[in-house]
């Protein structure tokens, strides 16, 4: 059994198709004329665009346009009048073959992205040299590899899968992909992903260990393949792969449908996202909105402040793509545990009970929260856009953070900026002191939002990456269940409404119990969407009372997580 | 010659697909285009050379044309920064 990089998840098997590239031998070799050699180059040249288009085509019309985008920008590298130029320019310097001097002059570049300190520029690295290899094919008439012809239940084994070899798979012959390098956003792993092929990666040496026609399961959730596997394993993972596709086909099924408990109660189930590309996958796994999006990208990895312009078109283009859904945003949740040299914040002794979130915001309010919030007000003219103020501990930071955005609003009406007047401002309940204070909070926001790591934490008084202390970090902790009832409680009591955007959100395990405290949201990881309103909707609010109640009569974590697995496996 | 400075909105900065949409503009005009970064300086027409300046979002960069059509060139790459090349 070998491990690997879990890339694509699902369970392959079969047998092994290993692709190895024609072994080419570049040699430096001297050529009588410059010019036929050049025109040589250039005959290549317009060979290998040609096949690239048809490549781009062909994945454009299979996969989509997304994945084109790949062989869209080998054809703008080949495009390239320096990179051509200077291949050029080699030959007639040195009267070498044009073989030797796309070598000499692609693998500079190559080396020089592989060497950038940027994942994305590292992926040129990868680019260059497949447009390398397939100008050199051209030259010396070598068939690309062929793996559209792969017969049916081939796992394909590489050392790694160019873009361009990927292009060709056919997804109802592979069923399985297993590569000696590479990465999870590699170009292989994402266009597995993409086709629904599992996919396991970087799997050391695995060219050495399979050998052609050597039976092969996979396992891409977990990153595992087995080689030759026994009859009892080829059971297991047969078994295995039927649950996994069944699986899946029954969440299918739960695309398009509300989520409404047995007993009519509604909830709202959306996502939980760091970017705005992370808005495909919420639309994909039929999300109904945002419960919270993270705005720390926007500041990290840089070395100046995102201006209002720059934020302003990222909660925009969130806002539009959810067209009118819900998109709750959370402001810069950020302290002294980043590293953000631009912001110039001191290192804190203590980082999570430091200067942080809105802490520092209300401190810096003229170079960080005011063009935050601006931005946010600007992009509510264009949807469901509502504001949550993370980190509260007190009403007045409360009050102050609404003192700042009732100025802002002042100041867009008297330059008829349009932004969406009702805007609703909430906090996320995280801290010990606003979930004692739930009642009081409930009456000055729009809106309530668990966060469930950090109520965690706080109230346990545990730091959660610390492995000797795990004992304490559960959310099934008698004293973090009481606080979040009672912040649920409170909530509802005042109308208003109450999510959790917390990891507790999707635990099965706990899912009843929110139910039956009356929680309206639960946000999470777009994944988790489907499988979630499967269960609520199998659910009867009202039935979960008495779960709920015998839930909170025990006194330790471990009693009332194993009765509530009781609970959930009896279902 | 003319120049000018703009600054990168794009939240990747000059990745692969805004810097092929820069190169095509560019590769429209006569001038030689170039723009300059705190460390280095490149050519517009060439991807490669775009995509080695590493232009990260925020950057400010200095266009620099030079040539029979250089202020049109100017205007038509500040615009293309400008309008966000294509994201």
């Amino acid at each position: 059994m070998f491990k690997g990089t879990n890339a694509s998840a699902g369970i392959g098997i079969g047998k092994a198709a290993i692709i190895k590239e024609v072994e080419m031998v570049i040699r430096p070799d001297k050529v009588a004329s410059v010019e036929t050699e050049v025109t040589r180059f250039r005959g290549a040249l317009a060979d290998t665009v040609a096949q690239t288009k048809a490549l781009a085509d062909d994945l454009a019309t299979k996969v989509g346009e997304k994945e084109a985008e790949i062989m869209n920008g080998h054809l703008m590298l080949l495009a390239d009048p320096m990179l051509t130029g200077e291949i050029e320019e080699a030959i007639k310097r040195e009267s070498v073959c044009s073989e030797y001097a796309i070598e000499t002059t692609c693998s500079t570049y190559a080396d020089v992205f592989a060497a950038m300190d940027d994942e994305l520029m590292q992926q040129r690295a990868t680019d260059m040299r497949d447009i390398k290899t397939r100008m050199q094919q051209v030259l010396q008439g070598i068939k690309p590899v062929d793996i559209a012809s792969l017969p049916e239940g081939s796992i394909i084994v590489a050392k790694d899968l160019t873009p361009s070899m990927t292009a060709g798979i056919n997804p109802a012959n592979v069923t399985g992909i297993v590569t000696e390098l590479g990465g999870k956003t590699s170009h292989s792993a994402i266009l597995a992903r993409a086709l629904e092929i599992p996919a396991v990666v970087a799997v050391s040496n695995v060219m050495d260990k399979i050998e052609e026609g050597d039976s092969i399961v996979l396992d891409g959730g977990e990153g595992i393949v087995i080689v030759k596997p026994t009859e009892a394993e080829m059971n297991e993972y047969t078994a295995k792969r039927d649950q996994f596709l069944q699986e899946k086909k029954d969440l299918e099924r739960f695309k398009g449908v509300p989520t409404v408990t047995k007993d009519g109660v509604h909830i709202e189930l959306v996502a939980n996202i760091g970017n705005p590309d992370d808005l495909a996958k919420v639309l994909e796994y039929d999300g109904e909105g945002v419960g919270l999006f993270r705005t720390e990208f926007l500041f990290m990895d840089r070395t100046s402040m995102p201006t209002e312009e720059e934020q302003f078109e990222a909660y925009k283009k969130v806002a539009e793509g959810l067209s009118g859904k819900p998109v709750i945003i959370r402001t810069l949740d950020i302290g002294g545990d980043k590293e953000i040299p631009y912001m110039g914040l001191a290192k804190d002794e203590n980082p999570f009970l430091g200067y942080r979130a809105i802490r520092l915001c209300l401190d810096r309010k003229e170079d960080i929260y005011r063009p935050q919030l601006r931005a946010l007000l600007r992009a509510s003219a264009f949807g469901g856009i509502k504001i949550m103020i993370p980190m509260i501990t007190c009403i007045d930071e409360i009050r102050e953070a609404k003192a700042l955005i009732e100025d802002i609003k002042n100041e867009l009406d008297r330059k008829d900026i349009p932004y969406n007047k009702n805007i609703q401002i909430g906090i996320m309940v995280e801290t010990a002191a606003a979930s004692l204070m739930a009642d009081v909070f409930a009456k000055e926001v729009d809106f309530f939002s668990i966060g469930t790591n950090d109520l965690t934490q706080y109230t346990m008084s545990v730091d959660r990456g610390n492995d000797k202390i795990s004992y304490l970090y559960s959310t099934f902790n008698p004293a973090v269940l009481r606080s979040i009832r009672n912040i649920i409680k409170c909530g509802r009591e005042a109308g208003i409404m109450v999510g959790m955007c917390g990891e507790a959100a999707s635990d099965p395990l706990m899912i009843p119990l929110l139910l039956a405290f009356g929680l309206n949201e639960f946000s999470m990881s777009a994944s988790a969407i489907l499988k979630s309103r499967k269960m609520i909707t199998g659910y009867s609010s009202e039935e979960l009372q008495a779960v709920a109640d015998e839930a909170m009569s025990f006194v330790t974590a471990k009693e009332v997580e194993s009765y509530m697995k009781e609970f959930v496996n009896k279902k | 010659m003319v120049t000018a400075k703009v600054v990168i909105r794009n939240l990747t900065g000059l990745h692969l697909r805004p810097a092929g949409i820069l190169c095509n503009k560019a590769i429209l005009y006569k001038s030689r285009i170039q723009f300059r970064t705190d460390t280095t300086t490149a050519n517009a027409k060439s991807v490669l050379s775009v995509l080695g300046a590493c232009v990260k979002s925020g950057d400010e960069i200095e266009f620099i044309c030079e040539g029979d059509d250089e202020q049109e060139a100017l205007d038509s790459m500040i615009k293309v920064v400008e309008e966000g090349l294509g994201e």
